[in-house]
């Protein structure tokens, strides 16, 4: 009889817990009025993203923690991520053998001028197709589609015959040249980036200066050009990472003379293969020896773009979002 | 005193005029068209039919048909093995980006403290995607998933597909996350998606009493079919520069063999090309049908 009343006691203090105005509120705060916006739908959000971030940034860990490392710790299976000493000697040998100052200048050169030349020729081209007028407009959209769907596996053989003729060939005007006409490193999706930024201006401003009596020239360079350093930023940005690490166009077109610093880092592990030749019987491409300086090699050549993101990396990670390039 | 004669002849000089402007702006790009792209496709298509011999006075092209790519299909078939099985990777690939790239932006769409840093990382591996520096990783082992040989996957795939397949399915795992590497710029398109869809939509349906599972499927998903169509055309032209992509070098060492020449090169790329051709056609079809069906957003 007691028990009976002390539970039904029990009973009513927790029902009146659970439904105190308290209780709501930290049931809120924990679960949330939505499913994805309480503390413990973010708490799992953020463990899962860092398991993924994780797995997404082993190589790169692993490619750092061995560059550090000696043979002896690379040797070692005991010696997990932390090498015991930092070694910096695989950092000279991948200095001196991709004769880093050299290539550097030379991707260097591509990359920047090249950006430079693409952001204005694709400016010049988006702001037509957006706002001038002309026949042909929609067939030249379509054909801009077309150059960025065609692979480059089909044109290679052309190219190099086009680029010999211009006497183009090893030197970096074989993709100056094209980014100057608006064929350079995906060219196509900068025109098409530049074209949405453009048409979601507002006209008035143009209307204005055309009523004052500016010419298009003038209208171009003064006033369109300086609204859209947003996107000119961004194509800045991408063309740049994408001139940086492109390897297949220099491997064709850039044998040598003028070599950038990925065709020096294949060119660096067929030394290191020749100088170790006898010393390494194990699987190719897995041998102690030359994986130290072959990675610090690597690291050597990512560094200028990581800087280059470090500084800019909210233009590129709301850039896409803030030139409407999806619309 | 004009008569309407000349008036329609000032209004056509001044339309001219306008449209002269116009064609100036796209005069830039016109000629690197017709000089990188036009002329290099159409000779590129021709080359493909004939035998191009290097003399001292030039090239000497023979017309031959359809013989390179007869030679290329037939007689020595290795490359179109390699072909088939280079698309069956790419089969796998484009879904495990699309997937992937979906659920991480969906994930990095909520709000949660560390945002920005979350974008940053999943941003990072655009920025020092060399095709060198990836190869060097992959040769090293670095692209595994790392449980997989803790759980002896490559075991249980073989125990579970046959020959060809358990094989592409091997190849992918075994570089899954280099190739993961590859969804930076489709997880941003995907972030910029999202907010192409009004909130009110989630708050009306929400009111109606549906679950955030529903709205989900109801809302989200069929908003983002244009935007996987985009991701997925991206991710077929961002795999034409793919380290592992073995079509291009192989196209560059058959320019260069005596035996082979341009001719062959050129037909090797298009017939790259035609698979490539119809597998955006897919895409597109698909893309079409699955909008089409929801009252075509876009």
């Amino acid at each position: 009889m007691k028990l009976a009343e002390s539970y039904r006691q029990m009973r009513l203090e927790v029902s009146q817990f659970l439904t105190s105005r308290q209780t709501q509120k930290a049931k809120k705060l924990v679960l949330g009025q939505n499913v994805n916006d309480g503390l413990l739908a973010k708490c799992i959000i953020l463990a899962l993203l860092t398991v993924i971030a994780f797995l997404y940034l082993k190589p790169l860990i692993y490619m750092v923690s061995t560059s550090m490392k000696s043979v002896p710790d690379l040797i070692d299976p005991t010696v997990g991520v932390i090498p015991r000493t930092i070694h910096i000697k695989n950092y000279i040998d991948g200095w001196i053998g991709l004769r880093y100052p050299e290539a550097f200048m030379n991707t260097l050169i591509i990359a920047f001028v090249g950006s430079i030349l693409q952001v204005f020729s694709c400016a010049i081209t988006g702001y037509a197709l957006a706002r001038l007028k002309f026949p042909g407009k929609n067939l030249f959209f379509f054909l801009i589609l077309v150059t960025f769907l065609v692979p480059p596996q089909i044109t290679l053989v052309p190219l190099y015959m086009v680029y010999s003729k211009l006497g183009l060939l090893n030197s970096p005007l074989v993709f100056l040249i094209p980014a100057l006409f608006g064929q350079g490193m995906r060219g196509a999706l900068f025109i098409i980036i530049f074209r949405q930024f453009f048409l979601s201006q507002p006209k008035a401003l143009e209307e204005a200066a055309k009523m004052d009596g500016a010419s298009v020239f003038r209208l171009f360079f003064r006033i369109m050009l300086p609204l859209a350093s947003s996107a000119c930023l961004v194509v800045f940005l991408f063309s740049f990472i994408w001139y940086w690490n492109m390897y297949y166009e220099p491997s064709m077109f850039l044998s040598k003379d003028f070599i950038p610093l990925s065709l020096r880092l294949s060119s660096f592990e067929t030394e290191l293969m020749g100088n170790w030749a006898i010393n390494y019987s194990t699987a190719v491409g897995k041998d102690p020896i030359s994986e130290g300086p072959k990675m610090a090699a690597a690291f050597l050549i990512i560094v200028p773009p990581l800087v280059v993101y470090l500084i800019a990396q909210r233009w590129f990670t709301e850039g896409i979002e803030r030139t409407g390039m999806v619309d | 005193m004009n008569s309407i004669k000349e008036r329609r002849r000032s209004y056509l000089q001044f339309r001219w005029k306008e449209y002269g402007v116009g064609y100036l702006f796209m005069l830039p790009w016109l000629i690197g068209f017709v000089l990188f792209v036009a002329f290099p496709i159409g000779s590129s298509l021709y080359n493909s039919f004939n035998k191009i011999l290097i003399t001292s006075d030039g090239f000497q092209y023979k017309w031959v048909g359809l013989e390179n790519y007869r030679q290329m299909l037939v007689v020595n078939n290795a490359y179109p093995i390699i072909l088939i099985s280079y698309f069956q990777e790419m089969i796998a690939i484009i879904p495990l980006i699309l997937v992937f790239s979906f659920f991480v932006a969906l994930m990095l769409n909520q709000k949660f403290p560390g945002r920005g840093l979350m974008r940053a990382i999943f941003f990072l591996p655009v920025i020092f995607a060399t095709g060198q520096v990836l190869m060097e990783l992959f040769v090293q082992g670095a692209g595994e998933l790392p449980f997989m040989k803790e759980y002896n996957i490559n075991a249980f795939v073989e125990q579970f597909f046959y020959g060809g397949l358990a094989t592409t399915i091997i190849n992918v795992l075994s570089k899954a996350v280099i190739i993961l590497w590859y969804s930076g710029v489709q997880i941003l398109i995907f972030i910029a998606g999202f907010q192409t869809i009004p909130k009110s939509l989630y708050e009306a349906i929400r009111v109606d009493g549906a679950s955030p599972w529903e709205s989900f499927w109801k809302i989200t998903f069929p908003g983002m079919v244009p935007f996987i169509g985009l991701n997925a055309i991206f991710t077929i032209v961002d795999l034409f520069t793919f380290p592992f992509n073995p079509v291009m070098e192989i196209v560059g060492r058959n320019m260069f063999e005596p035996s082979t020449g341009y001719g062959y090169a050129s037909a090797m790329a298009w017939l790259y090309f035609g698979i490539i051709l119809l597998l955006l056609g897919i895409v597109l079809g698909i893309t079409y049908r699955a909008t089409k069906g929801n009252g075509g957003i876009r």
